[in-house]
């Protein structure tokens, strides 16, 4: 009894220091991960003089100040009043939550339907079969976007798409459809086909079949797929820069542009990419197990 | 409840046929098993019956009526698959309920059909389930129950117990007879499992390689198998098979390739020097006879005694009721029940008496 007694003593020291390494260093990880986050939004208090210093903690480094929050009309004192920079910002950030939402939704509805093609009928395109047209799809992004800057300014002027919403809505689908594709036929491909084939005896067409059976097994993998492209879009910099202006802009070219001819602006840079980045935490928080869940194959079984 | 039958159905895949014009007839309230090794067309068949496999030529009639063109909605069929293939997002009641929603049942009724098909198989404790939840065995019975509240005209079996342990697989086996016996359904079973087959069917289809190599009942099939393939298929220890020439006369002999002589009751006409095959069951030797084997193992398991033996070159089993206590080495003198000896052409392999 004794004996073993001790020997459980043993395990449990070893297993608690084995726990203390291992979270230490986790947490050691998540410091890493999480300081330019802390970083932004302790910058977004600071003015110049902390910013050039590399003050880091509040109240010890640097008293907090509401500036940069403040030039872009969001601080206590200015929140009531009229502020045109908070008009701009609220114009941009409604911009990419539009542009980012509605491309993601309409990538997963046009991807899941081509991934499910995809997984379950045989397509003969020329010499091309299934798994070639996969990778065709694939090899979209290996294309660098720059070269397609000048057709696409040329046609979106040509269509009269420049600086609106629905030409950024458009290009932003077609640059993540490639992933909704990939993610959404590994997800379909984890689906027995006889689950449709037993859908069909029980009296389903092929549609619904695939509307009432396969779409709901397979909606984690599409919240993951969504998640990850409203992500993509959402930082989106290069063909919002290119092909908005006025009207059309979104955040991550306004938070570029406060590299102004006076220098740049850190703390308001700071306030605009707290709240640029504030859904995608959000996001990060609440739907992660999505994420992981969709993207986890044979999840579904 | 319907029969159904296929006549000359073929199936191609390009220009490779895998089903070479395959006709089988099955009767109201019948229980078929469709049964060969894997990759002789029968699942590939059942599927086809289903609907879910187009036919390239040939016609299926359920219930007289051509049903060639027919999505599998519109068949009437209820199918049980390998894989049960349950939908993992609903649970056993609307598991079981998703086809009579299709079809626009008013829930009430459902609800009744349901919760009777859930009675018959044991599964009202589970209906609130869902099938992650289960065992091996209540999935397979979700899966039948889904089949029966249909009340469909057929009910089609694929491989339904090949994912269960041996011990839950000679239960289900005979639950899903038993069930048959109940509700008299058109049943089309596929197996490879010969013993599954025997044991549960009224008609045995034996296919192999895309052919129908025999039709007919269990004990048909075993005792009058009418070709090679089918005798050495059914049955288990397999029949013993001896190469050789037949000598007619007055006392009609089989003689095997290295001159060991065989009784035989009587010989086909013509068939003098014919070169055939001597085949009986390991049950169907007599201890003490004109035979004479040089015994290679002994394996008593209580209730008989089965032998490894060596005869004219080859080796058989024989099956004793007796217990036998020689030992491995020496000879065992034997003889085949002469009524129970099927003979069968070398070079076709087709029966010849």
């Amino acid at each position: 009894m004794g004996r073993t007694g001790a020997r459980t003593g043993g395990i449990s020291a070893r297993y608690f220091s084995s726990r203390i390494v291992i979270y230490g260093l986790l947490i050691l990880w998540a410091i890493i991960c999480l300081f330019p986050i802390y970083w932004t939004f302790t910058t977004s208090f600071k003015v110049a003089v902390n910013v050039t210093q590399g003050h880091l903690i509040p109240w010890v480094d640097f008293t907090p100040d509401w500036r940069g929050w403040r030039s872009i009309g969001l601080s206590p004192d200015t929140i009531g009043e009229t502020s045109t920079p908070r008009e701009e910002f609220l114009k941009r950030f409604e911009n990419s939550i539009i542009a980012s939402l509605c491309a993601a939704a309409l990538a997963v509805v046009i991807g899941s339907c081509a991934a499910y093609g995809l997984s379950r009928f045989n397509y003969k395109f020329g010499p091309m079969r299934n798994k070639d047209i996969s990778f065709f799809f694939l090899s979209q992004l290996i294309l660098p976007p720059v070269v397609l800057a000048m057709p696409f300014l040329v046609l979106y002027k040509e269509l009269a798409l420049l600086d609106t919403r629905i030409g950024l809505i458009l290009i932003y689908t077609l640059t993540v459809l490639p992933i909704v594709i990939w993610i959404m036929r590994d997800q379909f491909d984890t689906i027995p086909t006889e689950l449709e084939q037993a859908a069909l005896v029980d009296g389903c067409s092929a549609w619904s079949a695939f509307l009432r059976i396969i779409l709901p097994i397979a909606l984690p993998g599409m919240v993951a797929a969504f998640i990850l492209s409203v992500i993509l879009c959402w930082n989106e910099y290069f063909f919002a820069a290119l092909l908005t202006s006025t009207s059309a802009k979104t955040l991550p070219v306004m938070v570029a542009s406060q590299t102004g001819s006076q220098g740049i602006n850190w703390w308001s840079m700071a306030a605009l990419s707290t709240a640029a980045i504030l859904p995608l935490i959000v996001i990060g928080i609440f739907l992660e197990r999505y994420i992981v869940k969709g993207l986890t194959a044979g999840s579904v079984k | 409840m319907a029969s159904v039958d296929l006549v000359d159905v073929r199936k191609a895949y390009g220009d490779h046929e895998v089903i070479h014009g395959v006709s089988i007839s099955i009767s109201d309230g019948q229980f078929v098993a469709l049964v060969g090794p894997s990759g002789c067309g029968k699942s590939t068949l059942l599927r086809m019956i289903a609907g879910l496999e187009p036919i390239t030529a040939g016609e299926i009639r359920i219930d007289s009526k051509v049903v060639n063109d027919l999505e599998p909605k519109d068949r009437d069929i209820a199918m049980v698959f390998q894989n049960y293939a349950l939908y993992p997002h609903k649970n056993v009641a609307d598991n079981m309920g998703f086809a009579l929603q299709m079809r626009r049942v008013p829930k009430p009724q459902i609800a009744e059909r349901v919760k009777r098909a859930a009675e018959i198989l044991g599964l009202v404790p589970y209906l609130g389930r869902y099938p992650r939840q289960l065992s091996g065995g209540q999935r397979q019975r979700v899966a039948m129950g889904r089949a029966i509240v249909r009340d469909p005209k057929v009910f089609l079996f694929d491989e339904p117990l090949s994912n269960l342990d041996a011990k839950l697989r000679v239960q289900m086996r005979a639950e899903i007879k038993e069930l048959h016996q109940r509700l008299k359904t058109t049943t089309v079973y596929v197996t490879h499992d010969q013993v599954e087959a025997m044991t549960m069917a009224d008609k045995i289809v034996v296919l192999h390689d895309g052919v129908v190599e025999q039709i007919g009942s269990p004990l048909e099939l075993y005792d009058r198998p009418a070709n090679l393939f089918v005798a050495g298929f059914i049955g288990s220890p397999a029949m013993n098979m001896i190469q050789g020439i037949i000598r007619p006369g007055a006392t009609p002999t089989f003689e095997a390739e290295d001159g060991t002589q065989l009784p035989l009751s009587g010989a086909p006409s013509n068939s003098d020097g014919r070169k055939a095959i001597y085949g009986f069951r390991p049950e169907h030797l007599t201890l003490g006879g004109p035979v004479k084997t040089e015994i290679a193992v002994i394996e008593p398991t209580g209730s008989e005694t089965q032998v490894v033996a060596r005869l004219a070159g080859q080796k058989i089993v024989g099956v004793f009721r007796e217990r036998i206590s020689a030992r491995p080495g020496e000879m065992l003198a034997v003889a085949p029940n002469l009524s129970s000896v099927h003979l069968f052409d070398a070079t076709s392999g087709q029966r010849l008496q």
